[in-house]
């Protein structure tokens, strides 16, 4: 029956081609039920024979065409055009052309408006099982007379020397000795015939099955049922089913340590049901899959050491606290989750925070943090040491990158290396001056005072700089000699402007004159002579600060300056003849 | 007769063909720059061998190592590791400096009790950046020292194979006592391999100014006792740092750590020995088609952030696609601007020969890869079946293959002619050359320097000419 039913497809094979009949139909839904769909051979070779009988079969499985992975949606007929169709939801939106129906009915239905196709079946890899894969990649199928054939590969004229490859190719053939393997890409679609992958290549310890076609988790727990001492899996890139319900599974990933489920499509209810299953997981990655932190993590996830989260644009501040109380969690990476801000309400100003107990190191790269308030948090963290923090507004848009990265050390305490760049201890030290010196008048002006006692700013300079105490503590508070902003040294900051009165010439008027603080006495007596009219020798000068009430001080020198005599800014100069 | 005669003994007695013969390789470390990226290398080796800081190794290794024994499979370490009576492995390494603060750091760092105190080196008077202090006045006080040291560490070898030499070209005992030991290495152990690996300098992480001249004076004065030299360029790795990896401003410990990698790649078919690998030494015959051309490239990808850990999957075609690429070399000079005359690809990982030979057919269309018309061989290539390990808390991520090309190309005498420049702006005016006078240099020794690397410049030229 199976060979009638071949070339009946073989007409139908070029999509849109009308060519299959209602007599070739029947013969097709006559093919026997149960027949085993999942034979890699004959899906291999391009043909699929349909039944009425597989139908749930299909619906859900995962092919590749060309090189692009979709979900199987449909199938069955699309009239007008006979024969039979897959009916398929591509991952990537733009390969498709509508959204499940054609004419008017609805076939099937699609996430994205242009993302779903009709196929013929014999365009569809449906996969090879893990084994068949894992021999076409380490295995050389044709024998050695074969494969030194194939060696040789030229650039140009010059033939390329291969060195020891026969050695690697016999020992990566003995698949029981394999530990590390890589499987990306190879269309491993399921476990295949049950033990034998156990039988086959028991020792592996770290797998790679990204960008497959595997469709569910059960299929992962086949796979990973056999390999006793798995410790590193990588499923990413498969758009997997999960179970709807809780799965009580023992003993399938007692050795996992290493989960990554990057662009899985996951949900964070998903990981929750599945994380029983996981008794001593340390790294769980869980990458671009739009997750949203939905619940506490209750008695699963309790031995997980690095969780990234990075690139699930939908979690929030408030999210994360649902996994604050992971106990071992010490490396968070949210990076690209569009975070802006975060507030640890349990700590007031200068405590640390009950929340994320073993954090050590975290990254927020790729956010959107421009606001302090986001890095004074950081520092309730009770064990943070380590903080990645690039490409935010508030590190990359302004102009000084490096009064940044001071402001950041100085103000979480217990920081030791920021960007990857280790902070040594001169470097925080001078950062904390810095930033002590730098929002000096800022808390002079809220209430900040040199004399302990007087001490008191106000909340809002405490909220927004809850360590500066600290360390006015630390390096004792700011003078006012180091809270002076610098002029530029330009002629026009160094001008003094000076009253000029005459104290026994009641009746002339008091002068306002700007001059330069390098003037000599001579140079000012001239230019007091041509004003007043009197000769230069019988000026005398003095003057008085309302510094130093009640005291002249006589300028006598000609020949010295104005800043000798220390006379300063709104300083009076009598003048007398 | 008497060959068949011994295939008969190999195929009847397995065993006898297989009785372990080590070739050991001794690493010596000079000035700073040597010290420091020995750490680093050593720190890894450490990591991939399994050896704890105190020289104990994991039991978990032990067994693999027993099984090796058994097998005569990979992860024997003897090359590079000297096992003590009490079951302990020390390095096969000697560190030495003419000043101690650098050799204090590792007498005093994490991994002090794996070095013999006979291994650390260093004087009391410093090289001053000077190549002749290093190479005449201080570094000849220590030199008898440090040539006994060595003695003592050859004897534990059953089979010294070479010397792998770490330094820089830019300091003074980088550049003046290596070139030193080496004229000395030449003498006493003529017919070992010396390779080395050098620092070149960077006039943006530079410490001084004198650097060209005491990278020229060296390089005229080993350039007949090394085999081999592969330059890793300070500038290169630190835009190497910064893009790819995303550290702002790179240590030197972030730096050297990049070097270790391409180190441990390098050195990998040494260290893990056994039939299933290449020797570097049969790469380097390829590698150095004349005595004077023997400066290769050094290429290694992939360079991934350790914050991107599973981000980015690089099949063997990738990270051999990214051997090509600008931003992957250890050393700055345009490749497409000259030819190459052999190309070795070092795998190491998770690397299947038919992904290989696909990801090799597929740089065939790459009109970039141009070889001088002379030389017969072109591409060689070889797998490793140990992984790469990354350094937990450094800045690479672990990944399960990578790839080091070492490519053997004209243009790297870009490089040359940026150093030659800098010599002559300097030279023209006597700049900076009292300070080598006055420790007893002349100035014929600096010209005749100079002249020689014309010559070398000339020989690449040369070299890279079609008929």
């Amino acid at each position: 029956m199976a060979c009638q039913a071949v070339p009946c497809l073989h007409l139908g094979s070029e999509p849109g081609e009308l060519q299959a009949t209602e007599a070739e139909h029947v013969h097709l839904t006559a093919a026997p039920p149960g027949w085993p769909l999942r034979s890699p051979h004959l899906l291999d070779s391009g043909y699929i024979i349909m039944n009425d009988a597989l139908t749930s079969d299909v619906i859900g499985r995962r092919v590749e065409v060309n090189g692009e992975h979709a979900t199987v949606r449909f199938f069955g007929d699309v009239p007008p055009v006979a024969g039979f169709w897959l009916g398929v939801e591509w991952d990537n939106p733009e390969r498709g052309k509508h959204d499940g129906s054609h004419e008017g009915t609805v076939y099937f239905k699609c996430r994205h408006p242009t993302g779903g196709s009709f196929i013929r079946p014999n365009k569809v890899n449906f996969g090879v099982d893990f084994l068949t894969a894992l021999k076409n990649r380490y295995v050389l199928e044709d024998g050695p007379e074969e494969d030194g054939k194939e060696q040789i590969v030229t650039i140009g004229n010059r033939t390329v020397q291969t060195v020891g490859f026969d050695s690697v190719i016999k020992r990566q053939s003995q698949l029981n000795k394999l530990e590390d393997i890589s499987l990306r890409n190879c269309a491993v679609n399921g476990a295949g015939d049950k033990g034998g992958i156990a039988t086959a290549c028991p020792h592996i310890r770290k797998v790679d099955l990204s960008r497959n076609l595997l469709s569910s988790w059960d299929d992962v727990i086949d796979i990973a049922d056999q390999l006793k001492d798995l410790e590193v899996l990588n499923l990413s890139e498969n758009k997997l089913e999960f179970p709807s319900c809780s799965t009580s599974l023992i003993g399938t990933f007692s050795a996992l340590k290493v989960l990554v489920l990057n662009r899985t499509g996951i949900t964070w209810a998903e990981v929750l049901r599945c994380a029983p299953g996981w008794p001593v997981l340390e790294e769980l990655y869980l990458g671009s899959n739009n997750i949203c932190i939905s619940e506490r993590p209750v008695d699963v996830l309790q031995t997980v050491k690095l969780l990234d989260l990075s690139s699930n644009q939908l979690i929030d501040e408030n999210q994360l606290f649902l996994i604050a109380y992971l106990p071992r969690l010490e490396q968070l990476i949210l990076s690209n989750i569009g975070i802006s801000s975060i507030h640890f309400p349990d700590a007031g100003i200068g405590c640390k925070t009950s929340l994320f107990p073993s954090l050590q190191y975290l990254v927020v790269n790729d956010n959107q943090i421009s606001q302090w308030s986001f890095i004074n948090e950081l520092d309730k963290l009770q064990s943070l040491d380590t903080l990645s923090c690039v490409r935010n507004p508030l590190t990359a848009g302004s102009k000084d990158s490096q009064t940044t990265r001071q402001f950041i050390i100085a103000r979480i305490g217990q920081l030791k290396t920021l960007d990857r760049c280790q902070i040594l201890p001169e470097e925080r030290r001078g950062a904390e001056l810095d930033y002590r010196k730098a929002f000096g008048n800022e808390w002079k002006k809220a209430g900040g005072h040199q004399n302990p006692d007087k001490n008191r700013p106000n909340e809002e300079f405490l909220a927004a700089h809850p360590r500066y105490q600290f360390l006015c503590q630390k390096y004792g508070a700011p003078e006012d000699g180091e809270l002076k902003t610098q002029q530029p040294f330009i002629l026009k900051n160094q001008l003094l402007t000076l009253k000029i009165r005459y104290p026994d010439q009641l009746d002339q008027k008091v002068l306002e004159k700007q001059l330069p603080d390098s003037m000599t006495i001579q140079k000012v007596k001239g230019l007091l002579s041509r004003l007043l009219k009197v000769p230069v020798s019988q000026l005398l000068l003095s003057y008085e600060s309302p510094k130093m009430p009640g005291r002249e001080i006589e300028l006598e020198n000609d020949q010295q300056s104005l800043q000798f005599y220390s006379v300063e800014n709104g300083d009076s100069l009598l003048v007398r003849w | 007769m008497i060959l068949f005669g011994v295939n008969l003994l190999r195929s009847t007695f397995p065993l006898i063909s297989y009785v372990p013969l080590t070739r050991e390789c001794l690493s010596i470390h000079i000035g700073q720059a040597g010290i420091q990226i020995g750490d680093a290398c050593w720190e890894l080796y450490c990591l991939e061998h399994g050896i704890q800081p105190d020289g104990g190794v994991l039991d978990s290794k032990k067994d693999q190592l027993d099984d090796a024994n058994v097998e005569h499979m990979d992860a024997s370490f003897d090359t590079f590791f000297c096992e003590t009576r009490a079951g302990k492995y020390v390095p096969r390494a000697l560190f030495v400096d003419l000043e101690p603060t650098v050799v204090d750091g590792i007498r005093t760092g994490k991994y002090r009790s794996l070095f013999h105190p006979e291994q650390l080196v260093s004087g009391k008077e410093d090289a001053a950046n000077n190549y002749a202090r290093g190479h005449y006045s201080v570094g000849s006080e220590i030199i008898d020292l440090v040539l006994e040291r060595i003695r003592k560490l050859a004897k534990q070898c059953s089979g010294l194979q070479g010397f792998l030499i770490f330094r820089s070209f830019g300091g003074g005992t980088g550049s003046g006592f290596t070139s030193l030991l080496m004229e000395q290495l030449s003498i006493e152990y003529s017919r070992k391999t010396k390779l080395e690996f050098s620092v070149y300098p960077a006039p943006r992480i530079s410490t001084a100014v004198v650097e060209p001249y005491n990278s020229i004076l060296t390089t005229h004065s080993t350039i007949e006792h090394s085999d081999c030299s592969f330059m890793v360029d300070n500038e290169a790795i630190f835009d190497i740092c910064h893009r790819k990896l995303g550290v702002e401003r790179p240590s030197y410990a972030s730096i050297n750590r990049l070097i270790g990698q391409a180190v441990s790649s390098i050195t990998a078919s040494l260290r893990f020995k056994g039939p299933l690998n290449v020797d570097l030494i049969e790469f380097q015959t390829n590698l150095v088609p004349y005595p004077r051309i023997h400066f290769p490239m050094t290429t290694f990808a992939p360079i991934i952030s350790a914050d991107k850990a599973y981000h980015e999957e690089l099949s063997v075609s990738d990270i051999t696609a990214a051997c090509f690429e600008f931003s992957n070399q250890l050393v700055k000079c345009d490749p497409r601007l000259g030819k190459y005359m052999a190309c070795c690809l070092l795998y190491r990982g998770d690397v299947v020969p038919k992904d290989v030979n696909a990801a090799i057919a597929a740089m065939k269309s790459r009109n970039s890869v141009r070889f001088v018309d002379w030389c017969p061989t072109g591409f060689k290539v070889g797998i490793n079946n140990q992984p790469p390990v990354a350094m937990p808390g450094g800045d690479l991520a672990k990944v399960q293959r990578a790839v080091c090309m070492l490519s053997n190309t004209t243009a790297i005498v870009e490089a040359w002619a940026r150093l030659d420049h800098k010599f002559d702006l300097m030279y023209a005016k006597r700049a900076f050359l009292h300070w080598y006078i006055r420790e007893g240099m002349e100035e014929g020794e600096f010209s005749e320097a100079r002249e020689d690397l014309a010559a070398l410049e000339k020989d690449y030229e040369e070299v890279g000419q079609s008929f």
